[in-house]
């Protein structure tokens, strides 16, 4: 079975899974908008305010609400589960492609839910087209989706994982975060996406490249 | 005599020399005594940038060649990547509230990438101390390691890429914009600073090989409580 193939199927599962157990989306999902409604309460009642920073706040809320979403219990697999796909010839660089698509697919998911949410709770000034902000979205979700699990395959089966994991992504995102937020930015003052787009791409491709890379002998470890 | 005295020896003298030199220095028109701190903060933020970028290249060594000794090399080099980017940090602080008032500027490209810096390799460290199982330990921080040096040329560039308030490189290429006194007092620190590095690594390297053959040693031994036994009852006593 080829590369494609195998990551394919293990997108496929991933999916079918989040969607008989709903985690990403019935828990952390909510858990999301809580955090966006929950931000305008503790700032004092400012409209001008609030649209200023509720673009920033869409892409904090993003990278901490989407790191629970690659780190989804259902996602974790045990190792009972790893031997038999060791056993099935899987490959670990498509294991890794496989999670990591279906977990950039669900974080794109909950960008979806969250933008109108920011848009109708913080009236930004100036609301950017669809067109202008989708590669920016597509860009951030795919490179949380491969901080976020490379950072599950390192700390699996830790104790401490819950608390470790986050640790490692929150830093790691930073240099998508920062474009992403100056890329709003850039569209805002019409200046054009592409510098802001290119350096997440290269970020993207760089941890792609290292967690693909280093799949197989994280593997021998679990 | 341990090659790591001998460094250790050599960067004390090294930093008095360099110290000597930044005494020496001209008080600076704009920003008065507190220009003498760069002979401190740029040898700490370039040992930090080295420091972590070894973290790697040992970490990548080990896992072609799975040697025990890189593992720790590459352990010792982000624990004093860590010390030395909070010096760097700190001595920052202290010159940007002489300088522009403030010790912090969250618009500061360099301020926030260093600190984001800092804590990604807090993680390193964290997910070592949560590993128990030394090779799986090794593993794990080599792959870590990688992805953590990706912000080395981050921060490095970022006075570059984005222009803030932080300044761009002292020293480039195209020649050097500072003073002869504060040039030479900076690079000799920088090389008594390296000297040190390599000292401090060699230690802690040493400490940690020690550390997980004692480790090693008390799982093979059994425990204390293993030897006593509970009385065994008899019928009808």
């Amino acid at each position: 079975m080829t590369f494609r193939k195998q990551a394919m199927i293990i997108l496929r599962r991933d999916l079918r899974i989040e969607g008989r157990s709903g985690e990403a989306m019935f828990i952390t999902v909510p858990f999301g908008l809580v955090a966006l409604f929950l931000i305008p309460l503790a700032l004092p009642l400012n409209t001008e305010l609030l649209s200023t920073i509720g673009p920033g706040m869409f892409w904090v809320v993003t990278l901490l609400f989407g790191m629970f979403i690659t780190f989804r219990q259902s996602a974790a697999e045990s190792s009972a589960q790893k031997e038999q796909l060791r056993m099935l010839g899987v490959d670990p660089a498509a294991r890794f492609t496989g999670r990591a698509a279906a977990s950039a697919m669900l974080l794109l998911v909950f960008e979806l839910i969250v933008a109108p949410a920011m848009i109708v709770l913080f009236a930004p000034a100036a609301v950017p087209g669809w067109l202008a902000v989708t590669p920016l979205a597509i860009l951030a979700a795919a490179g949380l989706a491969v901080i976020g699990t490379l950072a599950a395959d390192l700390t699996a089966s830790l104790r401490t994982r819950s608390a470790l994991a986050p640790l490692l992504v929150a830093p790691l995102s930073v240099p998508l975060l920062v474009p992403a937020a100056q890329g709003l930015e850039s569209i805002r003052t019409k200046n054009g996406i592409l510098i802001p787009a290119l350096f997440m791409v290269a970020v993207v491709l760089a941890v792609a490249v290292i967690g693909v890379v280093t799949a197989q002998p994280l593997e021998e470890t679990t | 005599m341990k090659p790591r005295y001998a460094l250790l020896g050599l960067a004390t003298i090294g930093m008095v020399y360099g110290f000597s030199w930044a005494s020496r220095m001209p008080g600076d028109a704009v920003q008065g005594e507190s220009a003498r701190i760069i002979s401190v903060h740029v040898p700490t933020a370039w040992l930090a940038f080295l420091a972590f970028g070894m973290t790697a290249v040992f970490g990548i060594a080990w896992l072609v060649t799975k040697r025990a000794k890189l593992d720790h090399l590459a352990a010792a080099s982000a624990e004093v990547g860590v010390l030395f980017t909070g010096l760097a940090l700190v001595t920052g602080m202290i010159w940007g509230k002489a300088t522009w008032g403030i010790a912090w500027d969250w618009g500061d490209a360099r301020l926030a990438s260093t600190a984001m810096m800092f804590f990604v390799y807090l993680g390193y460290l964290a997910l070592r101390r949560a590993t128990p199982d030394p090779v799986q330990r090794a593993r794990r921080s080599a792959v870590l390691g990688a992805v953590g040096a990706l912000q080395v040329p981050l921060v490095y560039f970022s006075v570059n890429i984005w222009r803030t308030l932080h300044q761009t490189q002292s020293v480039r290429p195209d020649g050097a914009s500072l003073p002869t006194e504060t040039l030479i007092s900076m690079l000799v620190n920088l090389a008594a600073f390296t000297v040190l590095y390599l000292g401090l690594l060699l230690w802690r390297a040493d400490q940690l090989r020690v550390e997980e053959a004692r480790l090693a040693q008390t799982h093979l031994t059994p425990n204390a409580g293993a030897a006593v036994v509970p009385p065994k009852l008899q019928p009808g006593s």
